[in-house]
């Protein structure tokens, strides 16, 4: 691959943007899986329902008040959806947590698509955030002028913020503590006495603010149309299968991973295609639990 | 006289499911369907036929199956356009191909539990819908689809009209009573035992692996059939018969007719099939939509479909009987 250090810097950031997006995705379904067991198909429905919230508010109050809308009406959505539907399949097969979270995301899919029809609608970036950035600037080894995108830089940091901060939700307080034992083994969580039900709400909750928080930021760069929740949840499950299902950092690490791979071989097309899914069968052909998937963990 | 018995016993179903077929043309269209839409919903039963034997022996969901119906599809238009316009080579070359990328996939997406599988199969599928979109875009027209196939011929008889709606409920009449003749065999026995307790059936020695391949395998070569059928049907193959609509179509059939009873997946891609093309009209764009809505209303308060409905009215109006 003859590559100069500018396209090579340039496809870095690529690689990072489009990760950014697939993270803050796969976080919320391998959080949601991990702990609730729930395979939840309506997870891009969720992030359709924060892109269409986000362009809405952005264009009539401004991208302020969608950001902190946004993602706090998502965690009250997660957190009703998880009490009102979710809850009564915990004792259900897996096969019917997937087949009711799949209607609810047809369900949903084609509610927003008869409100807001089946086009694209245009998100407006905020002037704060339009523009590009001269990297040169930043970066004393590229020749000449290289610039970026301004809104995609952003994304990278807003991911970066998320994933730390849910890290550090879950490995420096108490609640995550708990979070985290209930993600070892539930069962015992309840015999000594912890109200693992009202947890499960919250992190279900948790996943859709996540979903919101990509909405925000990443509509204007997956845009606005029906069927983006779609296409970003078939890649995002990879995501979580290729990390190993239920391991949060197994979810970065592959994002990042596919994120690469696709920036990298966007100059050759048919590869690009199928580098998702190549990596997968080779993910799971050598390594069939993922990347940092824990052993015994739905093997 | 044991074996008489025994035998409209065993094919009450088939013999049933053949009345109602084959009389389709006679009264379809006086419920308001239109001739070609009982054709179609003949293919699909098939296409529901098959995933049962999958879904609702073993209880694996798969959300991939529009790969063997598309591949299939596609296999079937190049044979009728570029080797000969007779279906039945078309069919058997197609078939063939689907049941080799099943036999490949389920290889790779049966090594662990099922949640896997139903993520792994959806993936593969839109892996196959991008491929014939990108790089075979030369062979199945991409966005465009396949079009310009001759009218396909059965030897002699052109297959046109009826002519199409008889081979395929034929078809449909065959592959079931296979289905049927599956399920009381002791290969449907292992496959059922998978979905009660896998871990179970593995402790007494059987390799539960080998009969999910086998019920995968036997699926897909289902979708591939109806697949086929689809181009006998209808000259056309859209990159939409590989996409996740397409599997999640037939999920949809299966759960709402009643997963695991055969006849309900047929009942309920009939459902379908019918609500989309016919009850639709005065829905308008939201017939999906509201068929969503029947879905999870299925899925949340009768699991067991249209099947169970009619079981639980035919135990009211017995009891009622009895009561009195």
């Amino acid at each position: 691959m003859d590559m100069t250090l500018n396209a090579f810097t340039l496809s870095v950031l690529t690689g990072l943007q489009l990760g950014s997006i697939y993270v803050l995705i796969a976080l919320g379904l391998t959080l949601i899986f991990g702990t609730l067991g729930v395979v939840n198909f309506a997870h891009g429905a969720l992030y359709l329902i924060a892109i269409y919230l986000a362009v809405s508010i952005n264009n009539a109050l401004g991208f302020g008040l969608a950001l902190i809308l946004v993602p706090p009406i998502l965690f009250v959505i997660g957190v009703l959806l998880e009490r009102g539907l979710i809850q009564r399949f915990y004792n259900r097969p897996h096969t019917d947590q997937i087949l009711v979270t799949f209607g609810l995301a047809i369900v949903l899919q084609e509610l927003l698509k008869w409100i807001f029809g089946a086009n694209n609608i245009p998100f407006a970036i905020p002037s704060w955030g339009n523009g590009i950035i001269m990297l040169h600037d930043y970066l004393p080894f590229l020749e000449g002028f290289v610039v970026y995108p301004k809104w995609r830089m952003i994304l990278v940091v807003v991911a970066i913020v998320t994933v730390s901060a849910v890290f550090a939700l879950l490995h420096l307080t108490r609640f995550g503590l708990v979070i985290r034992a209930g993600m070892r083994d539930a069962e015992m969580l309840q015999f000594l006495g912890v109200n693992i039900n009202r947890r499960f709400m919250i992190v279900f909750g948790l996943g859709a603010m996540i979903a919101g928080i990509a909405g925000v930021f990443g509509g204007p760069v997956t845009q606005v149309s029906p069927e983006v929740g779609m296409r970003l949840l078939v890649p995002s499950f990879l995501i979580v299968v290729i990390g190993g299902m239920g391991s949060l950092g197994g979810a970065v690490l592959a994002g990042i991973l596919i994120g690469m791979a696709q920036s990298f071989t966007a100059p050759y097309i048919y590869l690009n295609t199928i580098i998702i899914y190549l990596i997968t069968v080779i993910i799971l052909l050598v390594r069939p639990r993922g990347l940092l998937g824990a052993k015994g963990v739905f093997e | 006289m044991i074996t008489q018995n025994n035998f409209w016993q065993h094919n009450k179903a088939v013999l049933m499911f053949a009345l109602v077929a084959l009389t389709m043309p006679l009264w379809f269209p006086l419920i308001g369907g239109y001739s070609g839409l009982d054709t179609k919903i003949m293919i699909f039963c098939i296409f529901v036929v098959g995933f049962d034997i999958l879904l609702g022996f073993t209880g694996y969901l798969s959300f991939g199956h529009a790969a063997f119906f598309g591949i299939s599809a596609y296999v079937t238009g190049i044979m009728l356009k570029s080797f000969s316009d007779n279906i039945i080579p078309a069919i058997i070359v197609a078939v063939a191909a689907a049941t080799l990328v099943a036999l490949i996939i389920g290889l790779l997406t049966l090594k662990r539990t099922g949640i896997y599988f139903s993520i792994l199969t959806l993936a593969f599928a839109e892996m196959f819908d991008s491929m014939a979109m990108s790089m075979l875009q030369r062979w199945t027209g991409g966005e465009n689809g396949l079009t310009g196939m001759p009218t396909p011929m059965l030897f002699d008889l052109k297959m046109q009209g009826d002519t199409v709606f008889y081979f395929c409920a034929i078809s449909a009449i065959i592959l079931f009573y296979l289905a049927k003749r599956i399920e009381r065999s002791p290969v449907g026995l292992m496959m059922k035992a998978i979905k009660c307790n896998q871990t179970r059936l593995e402790y007494t020695g059987i390799n539960a692996r080998k009969y999910k391949l086998l019920a995968f395998v036997l699926s897909a070569m289902y979708a591939a059939i109806a697949g086929a059928l689809m181009v006998v049907y209808e000259p056309f193959v859209g990159h939409e018969f590989l996409g996740w609509h397409q599997s999640g179509e037939v999920v949809i059939m299966s759960v709402i007719g009643g997963v695991g009873t055969l006849v309900g997946p047929m009942l309920g891609a009939a459902f379908m099939l019918y609500f989309e093309n016919v009850m639709s009209v005065d829905l308008g764009e939201q017939w999906l939509l509201v068929l969503g809505v029947i879905f999870m209303a299925v899925v949340i308060f009768m699991p067991g479909g249209f099947m169970e409905a009619i079981a639980r009215l035919k135990k009211r109006f017995f009891t009622t009987i009895d009561g009195e």
